[in-house]
C-alpha cells in the first residue's frame, strides 16, 4: 500500500467535516422552532411537531437522503449531492436537537421562570438572559455527543457521490482491490481520530461552563 | 437465662486495624468470643462497628492484625484464597441493614438458591429446608411472593432465613433494624431473640440498647475505631467506666 | 392518486421481500451482537489488562467507525485478506459488531445500576464470582438495560438500510432497483419510507410503554 493511496482517502476529510457541520448548523437552527412548536399551547402546532419528529426519527437517514436526492431531485427540483446530504441530515438533526432542547428546558427548575417573572423581567430578557444560557449549558454535552454521531452518519453521503472519506475509500478500493482491507481500516481510523478532539473539546467546554456557573 | 459462654472459642481478633485511604477506621481491636455467645457491638456512628463486622467475613479485607474465625486464620498480609473465603462466608451468615434480598427472585428462590449453589443441595431438598425456615420466621405464606411485596420487617426476616439456610456457625447482624420503623423492628428483634435462645452464636451491631442489654451476653462499646469498654451487658450498659462511654450511653438512653 | 396506489400495490410484494431480509439481518445482528455485548461489558471491567484492552478496542472501534465503513470493510475489505463473505454474511458480521459495541455500553450501565448491596449479599452468602454474575448481577442489570436495548434494536433495523451499499436486496435496495427501472424514485422511496415507519413507530411507542411499566415497578 502506498501512502499516496491513503492520502487520497484523507482528502475526503474536508467534505466529511463540511457535511457534518452544515447538517448540524441547519439542524440546531431548525430545532429551535420545532421545539417551540412542541412545547406550544396550540394543539395543532404541538401535534405537527410530534408528527415531524416521529417521522424524521423513524425513517432511516439514507432513505431521507434518497427521497431528497433521487425523489425530489428527479423532476421536481434540481438538488446537488452536497445540498441533499446537508438538508437530509440537517432535518433529522433538527428533530433530535428539538428533543435535546426540550429535555434541557424541562431540566430548568420551574423556580427560574418564577424568579424571572417575579423580578418583572420583560419576556425577551427572561428568555435571553435567564433561560437560554441555562439551556445552552445543559444542551452542550448532548449536542457534542450528537455531533460525533452525525460525523459517522455523514458517511451515507458517499452513496450519492459526495467525495468525502467513505466515498474516496470506496473509489480507491475499487482501483486497488488487493488493498481494500487496509483502505477501509484507514477510513475507519480517520473517523475515530476526528471524533477524539471533538469529544475532548466537548468535555473541556462542559467543564468551563460548569466552572463559570458554579462561581 | 444462663448460657455456658466461652466454652470453645469461635472468634478471636488480635491487633485488628483497617485503613480507608489514609484514614484509620479500626485501630488495635482485640476481642474473642465463644460458641453460643451473643455479642452486641454498640457505639456512635462512624466508630467503626460495621467495618469491624465486615472485616470478620472479609467483605472488607483488614489492613493489620489477625482474625481467627470458624477455624480460618486470616492475617492481613496473608488473605484467603477465593475458595477459602467462600467457605468462611458459608460458615458466617450475614444480615444487612438494607436486607439485600434478590428482587428478581421469589422469596423461596432467595432462600433456596444459595443452598443449591453454595452447598450443592438438590432443589427439592433446598426448598424443603427453605419452607421450614420461612415457617420458623413466621413467613411460610410468603414463599411464592416477590420481596417487593413484603414489608421491610418481613424482608429482613426472610434475609435471616436465607442466611440460616446455609447452616452457619455464627451469624453477623449489621444494624438489622436501623432501616425499619421501631414498631416493625420489634418483629425482627423477636426472631433474633429466639435465635439467641436457640443457642446460635451471634454478633450484632446495633443501636437497639434494650436488645443489647437484655439479649446479648456481652457488649463491646466502640468509639473512634477502638474498643472503649467490653464486658457483660448489664455491667457495660449500667456502669460505664470511661467518660466517653458514659456520654454516649447517656445520650442514647435518654432518647 | 389512484395511479399512485395501484403503483404501490404492484411494487409492494418486492418491497416486502426486501423488508423480510432487513428484519432477518436485524434479528441475526441482535441475536449475535447482544450476547457479545454482554461479554464485552464484563470484559471491559476485568482487572486483567489482557482481557480488558482487546475488549476496549473492539468496543471503541465498533462505536467510533461508521457502520457503513464496517459493512464495506466486511464485504469489500475482507476478500483482500482471503475471506469472502456473501452480502448477507457481511451484513450480519458488520452489524453484529456495531451491536456488540453499542450494547456493551448499554449493558455496562445496566450492570453498574445494580445496587451495591446485591453484590455484597451474594459475596456474603459465599457465591462464586461466576454465580454472583449469573444469578444476581446479570439478570438485574439486563432488566435495567432492556428498554435501551429495545430502543437500539429499532435503530438497528434502520441501520440495515446501509446494506444497500453492499448489494444486499433489503428494503431500500429493492426500492432503489424499482426506481431505476420505472424512474418513479419518489413513489417507490415513499413506500419504502412508509414501511420503515410502519415498523419503527409502533415499536417506539411500545418501548416507551415498556419503559413506563418498568419505571413503575422499580419505583
Amino acid at each position: 500500500m502506498t501512502w499516496q493511496g491513503l492520502e487520497l482517502v484523507a482528502w475526503g476529510i474536508p467534505w466529511t467535516l463540511a457535511v457534518t457541520a452544515g447538517a448540524f448548523l441547519l439542524g440546531a437552527a431548525l430545532g429551535v422552532p420545532l421545539c417551540a412548536m412542541h412545547v406550544s399551547r396550540s394543539r395543532v402546532l404541538h401535534g405537527l411537531a410530534v408528527a415531524l419528529i416521529v417521522a424524521l426519527r423513524s425513517i432511516p437517514p439514507i432513505v431521507w437522503l434518497f427521497l431528497l436526492y433521487f425523489g425530489v431531485g428527479s423532476g421536481y427540483l434540481k438538488v446537488g449531492a452536497v445540498q441533499a446530504a446537508v438538508v437530509a441530515l440537517g432535518l433529522i438533526t433538527a428533530a433530535n436537537m428539538a428533543e435535546i432542547y426540550r429535555g434541557a428546558l424541562r431540566s430548568i427548575h420551574p423556580g427560574q421562570w418564577d424568579a424571572a417573572q417575579a423580578l418583572g423581567l420583560p419576556v425577551r430578557s427572561e428568555l435571553v438572559d435567564v433561560i437560554v444560557p441555562q439551556v445552552f449549558r445543559v444542551t452542550l454535552p448532548s449536542a457534542a455527543t450528537y455531533i460525533i454521531g452525525l460525523l459517522k452518519d455523514s458517511a451515507i453521503a458517499s452513496t450519492i457521490g459526495v467525495a468525502e472519506i467513505t466515498y474516496l475509500a470506496n473509489f480507491l478500493s475499487r482501483k486497488q482491490f488487493n488493498e481494500s482491507l487496509t483502505i477501509f481500516a484507514f477510513a475507519g481510523m480517520l473517523y475515530i481520530l476526528i471524533s477524539l478532539p471533538l469529544a475532548a473539546l466537548a468535555r473541556l467546554a462542559d467543564g468551563r461552563l460548569r466552572a463559570r456557573v458554579a462561581q | 437465662m444462663v448460657r455456658q459462654a466461652g466454652a470453645e472459642t469461635i472468634v478471636k481478633v488480635s491487633g485488628l486495624g483497617k485503613f480507608f485511604g489514609a484514614h484509620k477506621v479500626l485501630d488495635g481491636v482485640d476481642f474473642g468470643m465463644g460458641v453460643g455467645e451473643v455479642l452486641a457491638i454498640i457505639g456512635p456512628s462512624g466508630s467503626g462497628k460495621s467495618t469491624l463486622l465486615r472485616c470478620l467475613n472479609q467483605l472488607e479485607p483488614h489492613s493489620e492484625g489477625v482474625i481467627d474465625i470458624c477455624g480460618s486464620r486470616i492475617a492481613a498480609d496473608a488473605p484467603l484464597s477465593r475458595r477459602d473465603l467462600n467457605e468462611l462466608r458459608r460458615r458466617a451468615g450475614m444480615v444487612f441493614q438494607s436486607f439485600n434480598l434478590f428482587p428478581h427472585m421469589s422469596v423461596l428462590r432467595n432462600v433456596s438458591l444459595p443452598q443449591e449453589r453454595v452447598l450443592g443441595r438438590k432443589r427439592a431438598e433446598a426448598d424443603e429446608r427453605s419452607r421450614a425456615l420461612l415457617d420458623r420466621v413466621g413467613l411460610g405464606a410468603k414463599a411464592d411472593q416477590y420481596p417487593a411485596r413484603c414489608s421491610g420487617g418481613q424482608q429482613q426476616r426472610i434475609a435471616i432465613a436465607r442466611a440460616l439456610a446455609l447452616d452457619p456457625k455464627i451469624m453477623l447482624f449489621d444494624e438489622p433494624t436501623s432501616a425499619l420503623d421501631p414498631e416493625i423492628g420489634l418483629e425482627v428483634l423477636a426472631v433474633m431473640q429466639e435465635l439467641a435462645e436457640g443457642g446460635m452464636t451471634m454478633i450484632v451491631v446495633t443501636h437497639e440498647m434494650h436488645f443489647a442489654e437484655t439479649v446479648s451476653d456481652r457488649v463491646l462499646l466502640m468509639a473512634e475505631g477502638k474498643i472503649l469498654e467490653e464486658g457483660p451487658s448489664v455491667e457495660v450498659m449500667r456502669n460505664p467506666k470511661t467518660p466517653r462511654a458514659q456520654r454516649f450511653l447517656q445520650a442514647v438512653m435518654n432518647r | 392518486m389512484s395511479d399512485l396506489l395501484s403503483f404501490w400495490a404492484t411494487q409492494l410484494p418486492a418491497l416486502l421481500r426486501g423488508m423480510r431480509i432487513s428484519l432477518q439481518v436485524t434479528g441475526m445482528a441482535l441475536a449475535i451482537g447482544i450476547p457479545l455485548g454482554l461479554i464485552a461489558a464484563l470484559a471491559v471491567q476485568s482487572p486483567s489488562r489482557l482481557i480488558r484492552l482487546p475488549a476496549l478496542a473492539v468496543v471503541e472501534v465498533g462505536r467510533g467507525a461508521p457502520a457503513l465503513i464496517l459493512l464495506q470493510f466486511a464485504y469489500f475489505g475482507l476478500p483482500s485478506a482471503g475471506i469472502q463473505l456473501s452480502a448477507m454474511m457481511a451484513a450480519i458480521a458488520a452489524l453484529s459488531w456495531t451491536t456488540c459495541a453499542y450494547t456493551s455500553e448499554i449493558i455496562r450501565a445496566g450492570l453498574q445500576a445494580v445496587a451495591r448491596g446485591q453484590q455484597e449479599a451474594a459475596t456474603a452468602l459465599g457465591f462464586s464470582r461466576l454465580d454472583e454474575l449469573r444469578f444476581v448481577i446479570v439478570p438485574q442489570g439486563m432488566r435495567v438495560a432492556a428498554p435501551a436495548l429495545l430502543g437500539f434494536a429499532i435503530l438497528m433495523l434502520q441501520a440495515t438500510s446501509l446494506c444497500f451499499t453492499i448489494a444486499l436486496p433489503e428494503l431500500l435496495s429493492q426500492a432503489y432497483q424499482i426506481g431505476t427501472i420505472t424512474f418513479r424514485y419518489m413513489d417507490t422511496l415513499m413506500l419504502a419510507a412508509l414501511l420503515y415507519a410502519a415498523i419503527c413507530i409502533p415499536a417506539t411507542v411500545l418501548v416507551a410503554a415498556i419503559e413506563r411499566r418498568l419505571d413503575r415497578h422499580t419505583a
